[in-house]
């Protein structure tokens, strides 16, 4: 890539038209390229090939598309309805004169909701380790690590507290917007790989710590945040108070539960959101999610925001709750009005209550989803002074032999995506260690190409939203649990998966071919094609900067800035000397290649 | 020293007057107005009279081009800008220009509100807040002769009216949901009904609208939690919101509008919000307002020019002066004047 160029050894492109075999690189410096230049699968916390996934639906390979999410996410039709998609936020599409970013996350549920049934699974398993794991919980993580733990070989049990597997997932994620059968097959395909489940056993009560690492090799803890923070001002106690997690989970677990006509939300994550539509869903007719911060810092997307208030729930922002009013049962809440407060260059908004500005809002129940904690737990290794197993960020070591800690119950509160990844790399090491050797690696392929196939006029195609239930009084039928979104048909994820700029692809000029004519400037869309005296390195080789210049005579390179490049092509088109190549450069995970080394 | 370049975002009143303002106090700095529309300033309150075709088109504009060419402020009309940087003091137009700056005044105004709820068949509403609205007005009125009207605000009021001159049947559907300078209580409720019926307007009763169809080109077909009827043309008057979207993730402070201190300035040094865009914590009110009206729009564009120019001007109102309108509180000094 650049700093190839840079150090004037082969680029790639003149290597690859020698030799048009794949190209595997473990330099860092092409890792570090990965992170600036594919911000969307760099964004992800398991890596997704995003680019790829997107193309295979354009091909209208709808299974391939799947796999490819499924080879590192494992759950994509639950994700494409539920993730967090931090891939969206670093969008190239996104950025300001570009217009908005793809709707990445909607192509991946595209993807798993029109793949033919019973497509082909592609995992490649490796041979029996001949030692077993037991995984504590089955959410997100727990699964996660579960997979690739059965994946490697290994024997794995899991227990579950609850009497169905899935953890969050599944008692705290409403079934209005992830269909209880979507959820159900993704994890049977992972329980099918040999996996064993325990359900409606509470390691640590039901089952002892110690009976466990007597009977297995390794005990991974991914047993989740359960433990409702509370807000710690005077009425919570009150009747009609209620913790938006319990609150979720009881409708989840199919309890009969009702609430007031008017309900105040406490809270700015997706949980505060879940809880307004619930109450919406049993019948509160007035229903408001009340913040202390700014609706644009919501911890939800502007989906969800627009979904919420379209089912007719306000947001009250700039409130900090001072009391719960009542004196038997909840009648309103005392807020403070808040100002924002000087921060910390690229630091995050916060708020400060303003002195005097109390008012009040009336209510006959108040919802309180302001996060949660890990539970205490009764194992052995050292704990948080909560009584909390602590386990190491890096290596998922507790202090006690054998034993592991990942997911939400080592991070705190995340998203389903993080808590994958973090299963994932959990399970990663667990086998390592049990195993003395490498299972997987992540490498950069890198493969030689031709240019986009694109049609520029694919760059002004509006993000198309997702479709959802109209009218709304639609979506509160039966027992409110029809699924709002309905999901793209095949030619809205086709369109859609035009707009991705598939930044996988890598646009170099050859410099020893370049005549400094020029023309791919003058056709660049942006400022994405730089005249450069110079090119500056970081520590580990890959391009930090580039040195630009309005003196023709101080020119010393034409370089593609892939920062910038929106991968149009026009360059590679009105070329005069064909001196641009293309290669398609992905950050992919494969089987190790380094034999016992770890 | 070189010559201090000011920009004003918008170019409505608040927006004018903050250009005369900084014009009189700096006369060789650069003044640029940038709208987003590609037409003169305007009168709003003029609009229903030029859709009953009582004034022409020229007379609802406020200022001629040579306005700026005397006072030497540029006007750049039709160049919506998209972004800002706050950090490096820029601003980035549409057509992908960027524009320094060393004071900037954002006075964007508001824009028609649709709830969202109501957004899936806001193609079938009209609103009237610009010219370019009213034009679509006349047009539409050529073909249509019934209008049924969703609203409760001002300029609803006196588009009813403007529709009665032009003979065209009209039904006022006055709902909760709509805007209103003041919580619709059933007395305020009576006053606007009786007199909206005194000037020959049917009311339509209703508490809610369920569904909007489309029957044909110029009919449809409104679903009321009472009856469903048919119109030739609908329009939809739910107040406005601050036109601020643009400027969401900059680090400005946005709940509705741009939150600004007493002095109108926002949280970046040389920056300032004024008009239907900014929104200023009141204490005895205990919550922010935003003013809206011509009067006070040109009083804080004024203010807000005089604080970038050096000066320390408070802005204060009481608060009986200040409403409710669809959960946010405005200050409106015209609503008691109807």
């Amino acid at each position: 890539m650049a700093n190839r160029f840079a150090s004037e050894e082969l680029t790639i492109s003149n290597r690859g038209n020698l030799d048009p075999t794949v190209i595997y690189s473990v330099d860092p410096a092409d890792f570090r390229y990965m992170t600036v230049n594919v911000p969307c699968q760099s964004a992800c916390p398991a890596l997704t090939n995003i680019p790829a996934y997107i193309r295979a639906l354009y091909e209208l390979k709808f299974g391939v598309s799947y796999e490819i999410n499924r080879a590192v996410n494992l759950l994509p039709g639950t994700l494409g309805r539920i993730c967090s998609r931090p891939c969206e936020l670093k969008c190239r599409h996104g950025e300001t004169e570009l217009g908005a970013a793809v709707n990445i996350c909607h192509v991946k549920r595209a993807a798993a909701d029109l793949r033919r049934p019973g497509h082909a699974y592609l995992t490649p398993r490796f041979a029996p380790a001949g030692k077993s794991v037991c995984v504590v919980g089955s959410g997100p993580a727990g699964l996660a690590a579960s997979h690739d733990l059965a994946i490697m070989g290994f024997d794995v049990t899991v227990y579950e507290s609850c009497d169905e597997p899935g953890g969050m997932l599944r008692y705290g994620i409403p079934e209005f917007r992830l269909p209880r059968n979507i959820l159900t097959e993704e994890i049977q395909n992972i329980l099918r790989l040999g996996v064993s489940i325990k359900t409606g056993l509470q390691v640590g009560v039901d089952v002892t710590f110690e009976y466990l690492l007597s009977h297995f090799d390794a005990v991974l803890v991914a047993a989740g945040c359960y433990q409702p923070m509370k807000l710690g001002t005077p009425g919570e106690g009150l009747d009609g108070v209620r913790s938006g997690l319990e609150f979720v989970m009881d409708i989840a677990s199919g309890k009969k539960i009702s609430v007031g006509k008017r309900v105040l939300v406490i809270g700015a994550g997706f949980t505060a959101f879940d809880c307004s539509r619930l109450a919406l869903r049993l019948g509160a007719e007035d229903v408001s999610i009340c913040i202390r911060g700014f609706e644009e810092d919501l911890r939800v997307t502007s989906d969800e925001v627009f979904e919420a208030k379209r089912e007719g729930i306000k947001i009250r922002s700039l409130a900090l709750t001072k009391r719960i009013l009542g004196t038997e049962s909840a009648e309103g809440i005392e807020f403070l009005r808040t100002r924002p407060v000087e921060r910390p260059q690229g630091g995050r908004r916060t708020v400060e209550a303003i002195p005097n500005s109390e008012f009040t809002i009336d209510a006959d129940t108040v919802i309180v989803a302001i996060g949660q904690t890990p539970e205490a737990i009764n194992s052995p290794g050292a704990k948080s002074q909560n009584g909390v197993l602590i386990g190491d960020r890096e290596n998922f070591q507790s202090s006690s032999p054998k034993l592991y800690v990942t997911g939400d119950y080592l991070t705190g509160p995340t998203t389903v995506i993080e808590s994958i990844g973090n299963g994932r790399k959990a399970a990663e090491r667990i086998a390592e260690d049990l195993a003395g050797r490498k299972f997987k690696e992540w490498v950069i392929r890198i493969q030689e190409t031709r240019i986009t196939d694109r049609d520029r006029s694919w760059d002004f195609i509006p993000r198309l939203e997702m479709p959802s239930v109209l009218p709304v009084k639609d979506r509160f039928v039966g027992e409110g649990t029809v699924e709002v979104e309905t999901g793209y048909n095949k030619e809205q994820a086709h369109q859609e998966s035009k707009r991705c700029y598939l930044c996988y692809l890598h646009y170099e000029i050859d410099v020893k071919k370049c005549i400094y004519c020029r023309y791919c400037i003058d056709n660049a869309p942006r400022d994405c094609i730089k005249l450069v005296k110079q090119i500056n390195l970081d520590e580990i080789g890959a391009v930090k900067e580039l040195v630009e210049t309005t003196t023709w005579s101080e020119v010393n390179a034409v370089v593609i800035d892939n920062s910038r490049c929106i991968r149009c092509g026009e360059c590679v088109r009105v070329c005069p000397v064909d001196c641009i190549s293309v290669s398609k450069v992905e950050l992919v995970e494969r089987p190790s290649t380094v034999e016992n080394e770890v | 020293m070189s010559v201090q370049r000011f920009v004003i975002i918008g170019n409505g009143p608040a927006a004018n007057h903050a250009a005369d303002t900084l014009r009189q106090q700096f006369s060789e700095s650069r003044i640029t107005i940038f709208s987003k529309d590609p037409f003169r300033s305007y009168r709003p309150h003029l609009l229903p009279d030029f859709i009953s075709g009582l004034v022409k088109e020229q007379e609802i504009y406020f200022r001629p081009y040579d306005y700026y060419k005397e006072r030497d402020i540029t006007l750049r009309l039709g160049q919506a800008v998209v972004g800002v940087d706050f950090s490096r003091n820029r601003l980035f137009l549409e057509h992908r220009e960027v524009v320094p700056f060393d004071g900037l005044i954002i006075a964007t105004g508001a824009k028609p509100r649709i709830p969202e709820k109501f957004q899936l068949f806001a193609d079938m509403m009209l609103t009237l807040k610009t010219p370019i609205d009213a034009k679509m007005w006349i047009q539409k009125l050529l073909d249509v002769e019934s209008v049924v009207i969703v609203g409760g605000d001002l300029t609803s009021l006196s588009l009813t009216k403007a529709l009665v001159k032009l003979g065209k049947r009209t039904r006022f559907i006055l709902t909760e949901e709509a805007f209103w300078p003041s919580v619709l209580t059933n007395e305020i409720y009576k006053t606007a009904t009786d007199r909206l019926e005194r000037l020959g307007i049917e009311i339509v009763h209703c508490r809610r609208i369920r569904r909007i169809a489309r029957l044909g080109e110029n009919s449809l077909e409104i679903e009321t939690d009472r009856e469903v009827i048919e119109t030739g043309a609908l329009g939809a008057f739910f107040g406005l919101v601050p036109d601020v979207g643009f400027l969401t993730k900059t680090g400005l402070d946005i709940d509705r509008g741009i939150l600004v201190d007493e002095f109108l300035k926002t949280r970046f040094e040389g920056v300032y919000a004024a008009g239907d865009c900014a929104q200023v914590y009141h204490p005895v009110l205990r919550d922010y307002w935003v003013s809206i009206g011509y009067e006070n729009a040109a009083f804080l564009g004024r203010t807000a020019a005089l604080n970038l120019a050096g000066s320390h001007l408070q802005v204060t109102l009481k608060a009986e002066s200040i409403l409710e309108v669809g959960g946010v509180k405005v200050n409106t000094s015209w609503w008691t004047e109807f």
